[in-house]
């Protein structure tokens, strides 16, 4: 996780975790975006390795660096665009009155 | 705000230039008489860590001289112009990358 | 790190290169020459490479104190240190016809071999290509890194 660090650090996260009823926790809108994460840190770590890799001269694989650098960077995106939505949509919800 | 994948990227990519500095000095020379080639040990240099210093600057092995004492090989000079100037695009690509990265996570952030 | 000096090296190179390469023409072009301003036949020419240091005319404002030994410079450029003019006894050919021949009806002619010279001038323009080779590779790398500030 060190290596997104500084990068999650900037994007802010609603606390959604404590505003759903513990039983939909994990199915609610933080179980998603919790999994998110887990995969983009996943990616980046991969992406890490790859180039630590090829920097040392260990590996001469440079499409494989290229593509998992691209990944991360896809999942990232991905990640925010979800982000984004989530948070709208539980912004909607917040607004309906009951 | 610098994490290390970014130091490393930064590295390589000092280590690269100074190493087709030589490789044009190389080229400059290859008729000065008594000239040697020069060059760094790259991996060595990349792994020793070395903040701000100068690398060292070691002469090949293996190079067969000329009368004069110049011992500048053409073909491998060229071969080094292509593949430094390669790696340097691709790293810096990296570097590119990773900034880009860094960018969006701020500017998504600020919604 | 600084790539500027980079292409100071390789100009050097070229400027190098085609000093050479205009020595070598000059020979061509007066092999036959029997006649000189200064008296006598022509007499060839040589250029002498010599490596020396190349500091860019801008940062050598802020290279006083920054003194790195030879040795551990990356930039090493070349100059030509003299042009050597050929002192030794010009070539005596027999042939009495010709309007500078001296009593004996010898004329001096340059020693100038054309076969040598006109394979120096290909090495010199093929040292001076690779040296338009490096700028070009230098000058590159230089616009990617400008290229990281544009993201």
């Amino acid at each position: 996780m060190d290596a997104i660090r500084p990068i999650l650090d900037r994007i802010q996260l609603p606390d959604l975790a404590g505003k759903t009823k513990p039983s939909e926790q994990e199915g609610g809108f933080g179980g998603i975006l919790k999994q998110a994460i887990a995969q983009v840190a996943g990616q980046q770590q991969e992406a890490e390795t790859s180039m630590n890799s090829f920097l040392r001269g260990e590996s001469e694989e440079v499409h494989k660096v290229a593509l998992d650098v691209q990944r991360a960077e896809l999942s990232m995106e991905m990640f925010l665009q979800m982000r984004n939505k989530v948070v709208q949509a539980y912004q909607e919800v917040m607004r309906m009155q009951l | 705000m610098l994490d290390p994948v970014q130091a490393n990227l930064e590295r390589y990519l000092d280590l690269l230039g100074t190493r087709q500095k030589l490789v044009a000095s190389n080229i400059a020379n290859a008729s000065t008489p008594g000239y040697r080639t020069r060059d760094l040990d790259f991996h060595f240099e990349f792994m020793a860590q070395a903040e701000g210093g100068q690398p060292n600057i070691i002469e090949p092995e293996g190079l067969a001289g000329r009368n004069d004492g110049n011992n500048v090989s053409m073909d491998r000079e060229a071969r080094l112009l292509a593949e430094n100037t390669m790696r340097f695009n691709f790293v810096s690509n990296l570097m590119r990358g990773q900034l880009k990265m860094i960018r969006s996570a701020i500017q998504e952030g600020g919604r | 790190m600084n790539l500027f000096d980079t292409l100071s090296v390789s100009a050097s190179g070229m400027s190098a290169q085609r000093q050479r390469a205009t020595a070598l023409v000059e020979n061509l072009a007066n092999a036959e020459t029997t006649r000189t301003p200064e008296g006598g036949p022509y007499r060839r020419k040589d250029v002498v490479f010599q490596s020396e240091s190349v500091v860019s005319p801008f940062s050598g404002i802020f290279r006083n104190e920054i003194d790195a030994t030879f040795s551990q410079e990356p930039t090493v450029g070349v100059a030509v240190s003299e042009v050597v003019e050929d002192q030794r006894e010009p070539d005596r050919r027999y042939q009495p016809g010709h309007p500078d021949a001296d009593a004996k009806g010898y004329v001096a002619f340059p020693r100038v071999n054309p076969a040598e010279d006109m394979v120096d001038l290909m090495g010199a323009s093929r040292n001076y290509a690779a040296n338009v080779s490096a700028m070009a590779a230098i000058k590159d790398m230089i616009n990617r890194s400008i290229d990281l500030v544009r993201g």
